[in-house]
């Protein structure tokens, strides 16, 4: 006991304001790198707990990044609400240009282009791959088409389909069709597919909150009695919190850590296939991935739900933990 | 420093720990408490430091009346009484180093002063050059003088004691004895807790007598162990049986 106390009989009033400050530090460095060591201690099982977490997370990642992607695709189509309008088999090349030419004087219309059926034959030949079969044909199945690209301000659904119902009315047009049609599918699907992205990123976030929960209810038994000692010497909920939400936090950065690997190794595999893909329908289309941005926000939702279900989890089981 | 009024503790068991005792015990002073296992010595000690409420009765300590503590308030509490274990309740984690600053840390000291302050309690209670080792690494009377440095390290104007020798043999006892006595020197306030009659005889300090959860005598005389010869305390093994969860 040092003189400066010799008295000993008066009550601690504890440090100073700053110094409890620089202590506060001092002690989320000690306790974030003992919750760090703690995860190092037991290696195999805990990345196995975060391996759990990441792809947990991975999945609903994923399908947000699919999903990004088909709304890039989607949109470089969205203005393309071209009509096509496929004439009778058998009409002659003058008559098709002369419906092309009536066509293009419709104020609507920007630009229409015709496409003769033998032409028509010799591109199929040249990128299906059946030039043999094709050969053989006796005669040119294909119909003549005209290709209609609405002027600026007649390209939204409305008003392409007014358009749509003048040209289905047209001598020799046997058929018209929008090509928006299948856009607007592929919006529906999408909208359906974000919701069920949302619903599987809702379950998904839940169930990694009750994996670090359950995690960090283990890692309160297994230092049961070390709590029971630091309840008794003075110390206060938050101090014995602590090493348990930083814990949590690991948790969730390296399964944030692992979750963005786990997606840019998947995007990589998928990066050749899907440019094969694209290829055959003559699109640059390419697969991106998460960006800076994207990844941080990743990783930071990992995090935060890593310390949300440690703090959820902590409380209520330090709590029951009381000296006996 | 310690005063009970008319204190009764019944456990939910239904079994009655304590009957209305009244006690108090001076700043400065150091006492022993003592009787069979199960008279009410722990449960003194528990209803003081808050791990246990009194079911009737005040308990005051430090001036702070303790049925008017609320749960969030305990820690502070209990960090102004330094507390030793008959198991030592060391961490077996860290450093003896790292043990003896447990009270510190939680109580927000600065990191210079902690080392300082370590090192001081260590020294006193003759440990200091192991300060890196792990509590595991010591015999059972060094982990016990760890556990006193750890109680006496933020420098509690209170100092409670559970069986503090009863791991160890006579000699190592007496160490640990005379530490207390020094603490005791320095203003220091002690209650401990033992059944080590023999030592109490040798101590000549105020000692308070339990059975079946009464004060049955306070004497702060020196003859102990001429007046009341252990044969009598021995007679309490009787109650033995009826032992509980307190001991």
């Amino acid at each position: 006991m040092s003189p400066d106390r010799a008295s000993g009989a008066s009550l601690n009033q504890g440090a100073s304001l700053t110094a409890r400050l620089k202590m506060l530090i001092r002690l989320h460095k000690l306790e974030a790198g003992r919750g760090i060591r703690d995860i190092l201690s037991n290696p195999f099982s805990n990345s196995m707990t975060a391996l759990v977490i990441a792809i947990a997370l991975a999945l609903p990642a994923g399908l947000q990044i699919m999903l990004d992607n088909g709304k890039h695709l989607s949109q470089s189509w969205d203005g393309a609400s071209r009509i096509s309008l496929f004439l009778t088999v058998g009409l002659s090349q003058s008559q098709t240009n002369q419906l092309a030419n009536q066509i293009r004087e419709n104020l609507a219309v920007e630009t229409v282009e015709a496409i003769h059926p033998s032409q028509a034959l010799a591109d199929f030949a040249a990128s299906s791959g059946f030039s043999e079969a094709i050969a053989e044909l006796d005669s040119n199945p294909l119909p003549p088409t005209l290709v209609v690209q609405p002027a600026e301000g007649y390209t939204d659904p409305a008003a392409s389909e007014k358009l749509l119902a003048q040209f289905q009315k047209l001598e020799h047009v046997k058929k018209a069709k929008l090509d928006l049609d299948w856009v607007k599918r592929l919006f529906a699907l999408l909208n359906l597919a974000e919701k069920l992205a949302a619903a599987l990123g809702l379950a998904l976030g839940v169930a990694v909150l009750l994996i670090v929960g359950n995690t960090i209810r283990l890692s309160v038994q297994n230092r049961r009695e070390e709590i029971e000692v630091i309840k008794l010497i003075g110390a206060t909920d938050a101090f014995i919190r602590r090493p348990f939400l930083y814990t949590g936090f690991w948790y969730g950065l390296f399964a944030g850590i692992l979750c963005w690997m786990i997606l840019e190794v998947s995007l990589l595999w998928l990066e050749n296939p899907v440019a094969a893909l694209a290829s055959s329908y003559q699109s640059q289309f390419k697969v991106s991935g998460l960006n800076l941005v994207q990844s941080l926000q990743l990783i930071s939702v990992s995090c935060i739900l890593g310390l949300l279900g440690s703090w959820l989890s902590v409380g209520r089981h330090i709590k029951q933990i009381e000296p006996k | 420093m310690i005063q009970f009024a008319q204190v009764s503790k019944r456990y939910p068991n239904g079994q009655d720990a304590l009957r209305k005792v009244d006690l108090e015990i001076a700043a400065g002073e150091m006492a022993f408490l003592t009787g069979h296992s199960g008279a009410g010595k722990s449960t003194v000690l528990k209803l003081i430091c808050l791990m246990e409420r009194a079911t009737s009765g005040q308990v005051i300590i430090n001036g702070k009346n303790l049925n008017k503590v609320k749960p969030r308030k305990i820690p502070s509490v209990r960090r102004d009484i330094g507390m030793i274990f008959q198991d030592h309740r060391l961490l077996f984690d860290r450093s003896v180093f790292d043990n003896v600053a447990l009270p510190l840390m939680i109580a927000g000291y600065e990191h210079r002063e902690i080392g300082r302050r370590v090192r001081a309690a260590l020294d006193k209670v003759g440990l200091l050059s192991k300060e890196k080792n792990t509590p595991i690494m010591l015999s059972g009377g060094e982990q016990q003088r760890v556990g006193i440095a750890r109680a006496v390290v933020n420098k509690p104007p209170l100092l409670l004691a559970d069986e503090p020798t009863g791991n160890l043999d006579p000699e190592l006892s007496a160490e640990i004895m005379k530490l207390f006595e020094q603490f005791n020197q320095v203003g220091v306030s002690l209650l401990i807790a033992s059944h080590d009659l023999s030592l109490l005889a040798q101590m000549h300090y105020r000692t308070l007598v339990m059975k079946e959860g009464r004060l049955v005598q306070d004497q702060t005389d020196e003859t102990l162990g001429v007046e009341h010869p252990p044969e009598q305390f021995e007679s309490f093994s009787a109650y033995d049986e009826e032992e509980n969860h307190e001991s």
